[in-house]
């Protein structure tokens, strides 16, 4: 070889998705080709490819935006070039690993709002689940459609010093990130067209058609083509972006709270032509904002009436209300349990150990060994108000410590897990970033989850937090056949 | 093959009921022609599953729902990966019909040489084994006879049987459904002193045309013991010998050693059974 732009790689003693255990000489085995290729490419090549991904996402529109930042900026979502290359034993393992996860979830949160056998059986403590924000007495007996929660599941995975695939939460409300897993498939086909095609990698354009399929298989009305419909807040999420991509992938109207109304119990949708009643409503929205004359007041983006058609059975919502309590961090500590309680098995996937502050030994220990833990908070999302022990000032823990006292129910703490990291392009080099992987899981008719997810890297050096709202970047991720 | 197999099974009852006490086979086994990758079973209303294995060594799911409910769904998915079971190109000929005596020893084949619930062994059923029969002395042979007689002479057709039917009306009424035609063959069997055992499962349609009989439902077959090769399984509903596309859940005496869903409860009929069976293959 010529030259070598691995040449100078160094692990650092992480588990590398390139290297494995090694020291970054010898990649594995289902690596090779994708090694072989871009250590022949120069510098100069390199920074063209990356140069034309970035104008394509401009041109695509494919941004974020920012909260808690007063620019109120859009952002191109930062994009890697070097994929993620994981072979399909090892990617079988996680499919089936995450398809027992959401069944149980699912079951679960059936239990929970059927009489809650679970907490009778002693199996999690009655206060943990009602007193999770996202449980919704409104759901006390309620038959969602297909008795099915959530259809729409985005779990993420991390990958410990031993390359051991570990759970580290679920996101079973509105998870978002997968227009840029589609989107970053487009790039990379482009970018590396003779690489992709040798490899043959598993599709995962198929995602919009399936996702369609899982909204239309919940409508009430079975005779004729469903109306689907895409809920969004409006242009200032920070997933708008998304909003739209998926609305127009699948061919269905995206609207806004004031575009639908409610009679007689069912919901409509304006349209030049008239109303046309919706079937279903993919809403990427909290519960809390759905409707302000059953929650919120002061919401102006939700529909009143909606909960009402929606207890009435005449509109079906993906993903279903009051599923927030199954991806509460303290609820995820006992998902294990419910594995084994709803399907008598072992669970495929481990995940990370969790320590329950509002738990009095729990609580004090994390206390003491602030430094060596995450804090998170137990309902937040997107990276948002966590704290890395090993990373944090004395003042922030101080703080920290005073929060977790004063609500302990809100905050739980994990070890730090030594991510893996992957091979990335930083500044005209190759070096070494800690990733994680979002998978997305839909569950219609059958569980379904494209292959791969979204491999999420922390490009600042040394940073374990992917969030891209806290500087993360992302990758592609390539499935194998074989 | 990769195979997916979702079963689905909804009850629906006209008023609520309770005590429901119920045994679910429906996780396939892992042998050495088939792996059982992952298997979910699920119900709601939401219990505590158990799970046990039975004599016939097939996995047994269990649960009790004590309180009132109108509606009980079942749902397993699973996948399975299956490999050549047999060699077309030599079929097991070759073990003699007057060995089989010596079989008749083997503790693996006792229970499938007798009569059991739904395979009744009698005079009527024995004449036309030996008709069948007729001039084979080869064991392999002579199963496949009975299975091509069954195949050729039997109306398939749904709803004139029931899961309660036994060989005796099969063989008066000449029609039946899978089950039914693999009882019948395994009485026939029997009869002459061949181990043949009732196997439940699925299996996927790789014919171009989808002509095969009894997908997208479970099925059920019959396996013989042929000295020296094992079980071999003959599908009488599709006449072939089974192969790579069919997976197992588990093997009986007869149906009622392998029903899929049994149990008790309290209260009236169903209003409505549905069932679904998908079986998808995954490696194409």
């Amino acid at each position: 070889m010529p030259l070598n732009r691995f040449s100078s790689y160094e692990t650092d003693g992480f588990f590398d998705e390139m290297f494995g255990l090694g020291d970054g000489s010898e990649p594995l085995d289902h690596y090779h080709r994708l090694v072989s290729r871009i250590a022949k490419l120069d510098g100069e090549r390199m920074e063209a490819k990356q140069r034309q991904a970035a104008s394509s996402f401009l041109e695509h529109g494919i941004t974020f935006t920012v909260y808690g930042d007063d620019k109120g900026s859009e952002r191109i979502f930062p994009f890697d070039l070097i994929p993620r290359v994981i072979p399909l034993t090892e990617w079988q393992l996680v499919e089936q690993g995450l398809s027992q996860r959401i069944i149980a979830l699912n079951l679960f949160l059936n239990d929970v709002y059927h009489g809650a056998k679970i907490i009778k059986d002693g199996i999690i403590p009655r206060e943990v689940v009602e007193s999770s924000p996202h449980f919704r007495r409104e759901m006390i007996g309620f038959d969602v459609p297909r008795d099915i929660y959530i259809h729409i599941c985005g779990s993420d995975l991390i990958r410990d010093e031993n390359g051991k695939y570990l759970v580290l939460e679920d996101n079973a409300r509105c998870p978002s990130g997968v227009s840029y897993l589609l989107e970053n498939r487009q790039i990379m086909k482009k970018a590396f067209p003779l690489t992709y095609r040798d490899m043959s990698v598993r599709p995962v354009e198929a995602y919009p058609e399936l996702l369609l399929k899982t909204l239309e298989f919940l409508s009430p009305r079975q005779s004729g083509k469903p109306v689907c419909v895409l809920l969004t807040p409006g242009v200032y999420n920070s997933a708008y972006f998304e909003h739209t991509y998926l609305a127009r992938q699948m061919g269905i109207e995206i609207v806004e709270g004031r575009d639908l109304i409610t009679t007689d119990g069912f919901v409509y949708m304006r349209t030049t032509h008239g109303l046309v009643q919706v079937d279903v409503i993919y809403r990427r929205m909290d519960d809390e904002f759905l409707d302000p004359t059953f929650f919120n007041k002061d919401s102006l983006l939700g529909v009143s009436g909606l909960m009402d058609s929606y207890l009435r059975g005449n509109v079906s919502l993906a993903n279903g209300i009051g599923t927030g309590v199954s991806d509460d961090k303290v609820t995820y500590a006992y998902v294990p349990e419910m594995i084994r309680y709803y399907l008598d098995q072992e669970p495929i996937l481990d995940q990370v150990p969790t320590y329950l502050c509002w738990k009095e030994e729990d609580c004090k220990f994390v206390l003491e060994n602030l430094p060596d833990l995450v804090v998170k908070p137990a309902n937040e999302s997107g990276g948002y108000g966590m704290l890395v022990g090993s990373a944090s000032t004395q003042k922030q823990r101080m703080e920290f410590a005073q929060r977790i006292r004063a609500s302990p129910r809100d905050y739980i703490a994990q070890p730090i897990v030594a991510l893996s990291r992957h091979p990335t392009f930083c500044e005209g080099r190759i070096e070494g970033r800690h990733v994680d992987l979002r998978p997305f899981i839909l569950y219609g008719e059958d569980v379904e989850i494209v292959p791969g997810g979204l491999t999420r890297v922390a490009l600042e050096k040394g940073s374990l937090v992917v969030n891209s709202s806290q500087g993360g970047g992302s990758k592609d991720t390539w499935v194998l056949k074989d | 093959m990769r195979l997916h197999v979702l079963h689905k099974t909804h009850y629906t009852y006209p008023s609520p009921v309770r005590d429901s006490f119920n045994e679910l086979r429906l996780q396939p086994l892992s042998n050495d022609w088939q792996r059982c990758e992952s298997c979910f079973v699920s119900v709601l209303p939401t219990t505590p599953l158990g799970q046990y294995l039975d004599l016939n060594g097939n996995l047994v799911h269990h649960f009790e729902i004590p309180e009132d409910h109108s509606k009980l769904i079942i749902e397993s998915r699973s996948i399975t990966t299956t490999s050549k079971r047999v060699d077309f190109e030599s079929f097991p000929y070759g073990v003699q019909m007057k060995n089989l005596r010596e079989v008749g020893g083997n503790p693996e084949c006792r229970d499938y040489l007798q009569k059991s619930h739904f395979v009744s062994i009698d005079p009527e059923t024995w004449r036309e084994a030996v008709e069948i029969q007729g001039h084979s002395k080869d064991v392999f042979q002579t199963a496949y006879q009975i299975m091509e007689h069954v195949y050729l002479n039997f109306e398939y057709c749904a709803s004139t049987t029931s899961v309660d039917t036994d060989t005796l009306e099969v063989l008066k009424n000449r029609r039946g459904v899978c089950q039914d035609f693999a009882h019948v063959v395994i009485a026939l069997c029997r009869c002459l002193g061949i181990p043949a055992r009732y196997v439940s499962g699925y299996f996927y349609d790789s014919t171009r045309n989808r002509t095969m009989r009894g997908a997208e439902a479970s099925h059920a077959w019959l396996e013989v013991f042929i000295d020296g090769y094992g079980w071999i399984g003959l599908d009488p509903t599709n006449n072939c010998v089974v192969r790579e596309n069919y997976v197992i859940i588990g093997a009986g005496r007869d149906y009622r050693d392998v029903a899929p869903v049994t149990g008790t409860y309290f209260g009236r009929l169903p209003e409505s059974m549905d069932i679904s069976v998908s079986v998808k293959r995954m490696d194409e």
